[in-house]
């Protein structure tokens, strides 16, 4: 069992922690964003469509880059909103986080619309006629039949924040023991001459914590049928 | 109940042009597949937006495009019972029905669940999850469901078409019985003329996208009297009673002889008229359990053959004959006749 | 149905790949011509690889060679000594390395990559601080102000490896923890600091010189906290058999090239 140093072990907590926040983070966003391409008609929805997948067929490296001119100290949202507030994300633990949910965001929505899709419309009918507003809908039927898709969207984007490194060196660049996730360490190992015993236990742990997330989501969709 | 509707909609290549007022509480929506009666019905609910319109219902505007009115349907206070009845999977069947029920506003709440259970007979499946309940267990909760809700107006939507033929009548009775026990008038809409006389008696015909007339459905039936099987006469007879291999029940203020009855207390039958053959005099002997005597109080034309149309005590029926037999049987308005039925050409609905 | 896209998709992949078959074999065969007709004229194709910090030394003095030699073409890659010597460790064709230490000299002398008996230094530099102006910061102490350091990964870059040292050295390594950004090479650290996404970078003399625009050099690191940056030179296994690149090799411990070496600020004893 080769050695961790302390630095590789707050890189797969770190990994982690980033993995998790983005996620949770993007749930709230993402259910609100998949809601309103399965239930509501308006303009300009081919083009959040297009916005929101974005992100799936653009090279993270440029999606990170995208958001470093945006949230960058030169950059719209840098400028207009975050400098004034005094808040920079920019090689930041809370970049990486925004880089690794931008990067699964598609994911996680596309997950939670096929879970909506399957939603009978008539059951959301019946339920505006028997006195449920759309907000009461949403929660009391849309949200309880619509749990396999967001765990699906969960596991998926974790997994890929696990994973997650073109779009978080560049925003969020590569500091051990704040930004240095297991991918940015295994690249680091990777470059150097006799760090390959190192790159490739760090493989090995995040090889292990995918099938161990893989394995849980499997475990719960199957109780879920179960419950049924 | 008083509704008035004068809406259009453009789907596609379909047009609906909807405009009718209407005052009553079992009413009915009749018309080929394709009419425009569901588009119309979730219009009233406020499911889905009129084009251009007009949709009032007891003196209360629901939609109103001069205005820019749109009540949204979780204020309209209507139910709605669909074809099938998408109950929610993820509650029990108790809180399925309790769901329209929590959020009636509590002075509207005259129907409880206690209430509603007892006349619809489902106290038994209150725990169960939804997922393994037959067909018309299902439907059962979906109307209990609807009704607990205390809507001003109950749609139906073709409710009884995916439930299986022996069961239909039987839902039937739960429905009627259940909104006139509680007051709630209904527009019930339906292909089926039979399911139309027994629920309905005011009926707005919808063809292709308009409601061109009001009728009842009586009156849909003698339309049809053209078709081979002539008109059905429905019957609501009680007090059954086990002779032999016979039955006999109540019919108004007379008794009938059927071949095939059921320990019900109350069943509807229906005997087709030309089933019926009449004599001009009491034929002494005669093989049919059954011979009524009666006024002759129409004759009508229906095609090919004649409609004659019958008082026997408080009941009426319509016989159908061929023309030569009126003439011969010199039948006019007024005449006294007999009417003869076999038992066996009852049928029992439900 | 379903068969018949089955069979469209595998026609159109077939038709693909023998296209990119096609497409390659010609180009390599049209390669194998041109290396024969340009076989009369040049004297062939040489492969350096270098530490990024000699990139606009070695392009200077590769580029007055071949003024000299035209008919020589240079494969140049550039990049941090340890990611470059790991590259030649795998394959990575090269006739020439030059390292900004002698770790990864040894490192390829040890697996025999290098011949052992070419080695010999190119030049030496220093290490120093560069950052925003207005920063008053005047030794490694007063580092721990700072928010954010740019610092080569000291796994396969030589500056920071030097860097590291240095702080060590000074015992200031722990208050820094968590402050230092690592950079894949010394341009990157420079990047970082130019940009003004980090307050401060640790690069060599040379470097700044060179481009900074954003940024000055606010303190050169004391040369007794860090052994002497060293850049060794060696011909490698490969490109012992080319005589084109033993010419280079000798050209590069020329007066010719060493005038050019401090123009660009190198230490060439």
């Amino acid at each position: 069992m080769p050695s961790f140093t302390p630095s590789d072990y707050s890189a797969i907590l770190l990994s982690v922690r980033v993995a998790v926040v983005a996620t949770l983070l993007s749930l709230p966003f993402g259910f609100i964003v998949a809601y309103l391409m399965t239930y509501r008609r308006f303009r300009g929805r081919v083009a959040l469509d297009v916005i929101v997948n974005l992100p799936l067929t653009l090279p993270p490296v440029v999606v990170g880059y995208l958001l470093l001119l945006l949230l960058g100290r030169h950059g719209f949202v840098g400028k207009m909103i975050l400098q004034p507030l005094g808040i920079n994300l920019i090689f930041t633990w809370k970049a990486a986080v925004v880089a690794t949910a931008v990067v699964g965001f598609p994911l996680m929505v596309r997950s939670i619309r096929i879970g909506m899709e399957t939603i009978d419309v008539r059951l959301i009918q019946a339920s505006r006629t028997l006195g449920a507003g759309w907000f009461d809908t949403i929660m009391t039927v849309i949200v309880p039949l619509s749990v396999r898709g967001l765990i699906a969207g969960s596991v998926l984007m974790f997994a890929r924040g696990l994973g997650e490194f073109g779009a978080t060196i560049i925003v969020a660049g590569n500091i051990p023991g704040v930004t240095q996730t297991i991918p940015l360490a295994i690249y680091e190992y990777v470059s150097s001459p006799g760090g390959d015993v190192m790159a490739l236990s760090l493989c090995v742990v995040s090889v292990t914590i995918s099938v161990l997330v893989l394995l849980f989501h499997e475990w719960l969709g199957r109780r879920m049928v179960r419950s049924d | 109940m008083e509704l008035t509707v004068k809406v259009q909609k453009q789907f596609g290549t379909f047009f609906l042009d909807a405009d009718f007022a209407i005052q009553g509480d079992q009413v009915g929506v009749f018309g080929p597949s394709g009419s425009g009666k569901s588009t119309l019905v979730s219009l009233i609910a406020g499911l889905r937006h009129p084009d251009r319109g007009f949709i009032s219902l007891d003196g209360e505007t629901l939609f109103d495009s001069d205005r820019g009115l749109h009540m949204p349907p979780e204020h309209r206070r209507i139910g709605m019972v669909f074809q099938r009845a998408h109950l929610f999977p993820h509650l029990s069947v108790r809180s399925n029905l309790l769901y329209g029920y929590k959020r009636c506003d509590p002075r509207y709440r005259k129907i409880t669940l206690d209430t509603l259970v007892s006349v619809m007979q489902i106290g038994h499946l209150l725990d169960r999850g939804v997922r393994h309940l037959s067909g018309g267990e299902k439907q059962r909760v979906a109307i209990g469901r609807a009704v607990l809700s205390n809507p001003r107006l109950l749609l139906m939507d073709e409710p009884l078409s995916a439930v299986d033929d022996s069961l239909k009548f039987q839902i039937i009775s739960y429905l009627k019985n259940t909104c006139e026990i509680f007051k709630i008038p209904y527009l019930f809409i339906s292909h089926a003329l039979l399911e139309m006389r027994i629920m309905t008696n005011r009926v707005l015909n919808v063809e292709e996208g308009r409601v061109t007339r009001q009728v009842t459905g009586e009156d849909l039936a003698r339309e049809r009297m053209k078709d081979a099987a002539g008109y059905m006469n429905l019957l609501r007879l009680t007090a059954p009673r086990r002779i032999n291999n016979l039955y006999t029940y109540r019919w108004e203020d007379q008794e009938l002889f059927i071949s095939s009855g059921s320990p019900m207390d109350e069943t509807i039958f229906e005997v087709s008229s030309t089933d019926i053959i009449l004599f001009k005099r009491h034929p002494e002997a005669i093989s049919a359990r059954n011979l009524l005597k009666g006024t002759v109080v129409d004759i009508f034309e229906t095609g090919t053959r004649m409609g004659v149309e019958l008082k026997c005590g408080d009941g009426r029926l319509i016989a159908e004959i061929v023309k030569e037999a009126v003439d011969e049987l010199e039948l006019s308005k007024g005449v006294e006749i007999y009417a003869a039925i076999k038992a066996v050409a009852f049928r029992r609905l439900g | 149905m379903r068969k018949q896209c089955i069979k469209q998709v595998v026609i159109v992949f077939v038709l693909t790949l023998s296209c990119l078959f096609f497409a390659f074999h010609h180009r390599s065969i049209a390669a194998d011509e041109t290396k024969k007709d340009t076989n009369v004229f040049t004297l062939g194709e040489i492969n350096l690889s270098a530490a990024a910090s000699l990139r606009d030394v070695l392009n200077e003095i590769s580029d007055t060679y071949v003024k000299d030699n035209p008919g020589v073409t240079f494969m140049k890659n550039y990049g941090a000594s340890g990611a470059v010597a790991k590259q030649i460790e795998n394959g990575a064709p090269a006739d020439l390395f030059l390292s900004a230490n002698v770790k990864w000299m040894d490192h390829l002398k040890d697996k025999k990559i290098v011949d052992e008996k070419s080695v010999t230094t190119f030049a030496y530099n220093r290490v120093v601080f560069v950052g925003k102006p207005e920063l008053k910061v005047a030794g490694l102490k007063d580092l721990s102000k700072l928010n954010k350091i740019a610092i080569g990964s000291p796994k396969s870059v030589p500056a920071g490896q030097y860097a590291e040292e240095a702080l060590k050295k000074a015992g200031v390594e722990k208050d820094l923890e968590k402050k230092l950004v690592m950079a894949k090479d010394v341009r990157e650290c420079l990047m970082y600091a130019d940009r003004g996404e980090v307050d401060g970078a640790f690069v060599y003399k040379t470097d700044a010189e060179l481009m900074a625009k954003n940024v000055k050099i606010l303190f050169a690191v004391p040369q007794e906290l860090y052994s002497r940056v060293t850049y060794p030179m060696a011909i490698t296994a490969a490109g012992s058999k080319k005589t084109e690149a033993a010419a280079f090799f000798k050209f590069l411990q020329s007066d010719k090239a060493k005038k050019i070496l401090e123009k660009y600020g190198f230490a060439i004893r």
